[in-house]
């Protein structure tokens, strides 16, 4: 009679208890939701790989929601440390994602409140680097590429219509998400992101017509 | 489907995210309506224009960021568990006063002990059925009380399991420890009284009035100093008088606190 093939289990990091436990019970990769489970139960490991996965995400949504990629990396930050915080507060039902957003809506928010009170720092190595994103200062001197059009119409919008908008865009969402995440009906998180993507057009088509500067 | 519901649904059924029915609907509409047509294709390249803005990635500040804080809070909790038991080690290495009548006193126990032995291994089988559940039910209870503890479940959840500990009659170590603990370090006041009243029933040990005076230098609030104050005079611990002194010459300390820590020193 054959041996019994031996199950491989692949090897994790020293001191992971808890994937270690559950790696011979999942094949598959561990969901967002197990993960921050994990982090719940005191396996803050998990955390780790959680920011893996949802850090450029969230940093790009931040980006386009803030058009500035040191307060979007600053937000980042705090999405993620108050994850680590209130993680005792995650619960059994929702979506990790919705949770996340959620969080990363408060800290927009807080921040918002707090520049308009105070000037933003802004690292110079960062304008060096990322000039062709900015679109507050050179605006005058913008091209007709699209991807700067784009960003020039986006910054014009309100603030809760680049938000209703870019959440929409986010492919793990869906709407009843986003509109858990704002705190309103389907029904009405459907129409703000309607009437903020007429906006965005009608920006972006007014722009691509304008003369070059 | 009429025009303003049709393009109300215009982003999902772009981003194919509708049902079947739904989305059979919009295409129908848009089939029908040439205005709606002519708005979902200005739809459609705006999304495509904002979809094609590269995002790219943070520095690599972010992750030194939320990384440091992440190993900080390992810590934290790591220092956390190895507290109570450290209280528990200094207080088993700490040489014993004893009476010199005590050894005595001690061998004649043994000698009864051991009669009473001979008794006891009749009923053996049943007893230790009672001792397994027993030690199942405390082991679960401890378990409890170290997870809810350690890993910050809600204060709802940490004095349920403060009181399930409460009311356990002859608690082992590690509840005796997530009791101490939940005293030291939980942050809701109601919480850290219900563990200091757990603590009552268990007061002949000298873990627990070494761990409660370890708890009182760390307290803040005024209730729960009292309230540990009250405890050590009630349980007659002697160690606690300089303790209490320095609390009682603290003029940043509360005044009630003060008061209570002088009376508790004319007591001990």
């Amino acid at each position: 009679m054959p041996p019994a093939p031996e199950i491989l289990v692949p090897a994790l990091p020293s001191g992971n208890k808890w994937r270690q436990r559950h790696a011979v019970e999942h094949e598959a990769p561990l969901s967002d939701h197990e993960l921050m489970l994990a982090v719940r139960d005191g396996e803050l490991d998990c955390m780790g790989e959680l920011f893996e996965r949802h850090h450029g995400p969230l940093f790009g949504y931040l980006t386009k929601l803030t058009g500035n990629r040191t307060a979007a990396e600053d937000i980042s930050q705090i999405v993620f440390q108050r994850m680590l915080k209130y993680r005792h507060t995650y619960r059994n039902e929702g979506k990790f994602t919705s949770w996340m957003y959620h969080l990363a809506r408060r800290c927009a928010t807080d921040h918002y409140r707090k520049a308009s009170s105070a000037p933003i720092a802004v690292d110079p190595s960062d304008l060096a680097a990322h000039a062709d994103e900015a679109h507050s200062a050179d605006e005058s001197a913008s091209s007709r590429d699209d991807h700067a059009l784009l960003q020039r119409a986006l910054g014009r919008l309100d603030r809760d219509d680049r938000e209703v908008l870019l959440l929409s865009r986010l492919q793990e969402l869906s709407f009843a998400e986003v509109a858990e995440i704002l705190e309103c009906s389907v029904g009405a998180a459907r129409v703000r992101a309607h009437r903020a993507l007429r906006t965005l057009r009608d920006h972006y088509f007014k722009m691509q017509k304008e003369p070059l500067t | 489907m009429n025009c303003q519901s049709c393009r109300e649904h215009m982003i999902e059924f772009a981003d194919a995210k509708l049902d079947v029915e739904t989305a059979e609907g919009v295409r129908a509409h848009i089939g029908a309506c040439e205005e709606c047509r002519s708005e979902f294709e200005s739809f459609t390249l705006t999304l495509g224009a904002l979809d094609a803005v590269p995002a790219s990635p943070p520095t690599h500040r972010l992750r030194a960021r939320v990384m440091g804080p992440i190993e900080a809070e390992k810590l934290t909790l790591r220092n956390q568990a190895a507290w109570a038991s450290s209280i528990r080690a200094a207080e088993v290495s700490r040489p014993r006063r004893r009476l010199p009548w005590m050894a005595y006193v001690l061998q004649a126990a043994g000698v009864c002990a051991l009669v009473a032995l001979g008794f006891i291994l009749g009923e053996r089988t049943a007893t230790q059925r009672q001792i397994a559940d027993l030690r199942a039910r405390v082991d679960t209870v401890g378990q409890l009380v170290e997870q809810s503890v350690l890993q910050k479940r809600s204060t709802g959840d940490r004095l349920e399991t403060v009181l399930t500990a409460a009311s356990t009659g002859k608690p082992d170590e590690r509840v005796i420890d997530g009791l101490i603990n939940s005293l030291a370090f939980d942050p809701s006041v109601n919480v850290r009284l219900n563990a200091l009243s757990a603590l009552y029933g268990h007061a002949d040990q000298e873990v627990v009035r070494a761990g409660v005076l370890a708890c009182l230098p760390r307290e803040a609030n005024p209730l729960v100093q009292v309230s540990m104050i009250d405890f050590l005079v009630a349980t007659k611990a002697r160690e606690a008088s300089p303790q209490l002194r320095k609390l009682a010459s603290d003029e940043k300390a509360n005044a009630d606190v003060r008061d209570s820590a002088r009376r508790a020193i004319d007591l001990l």
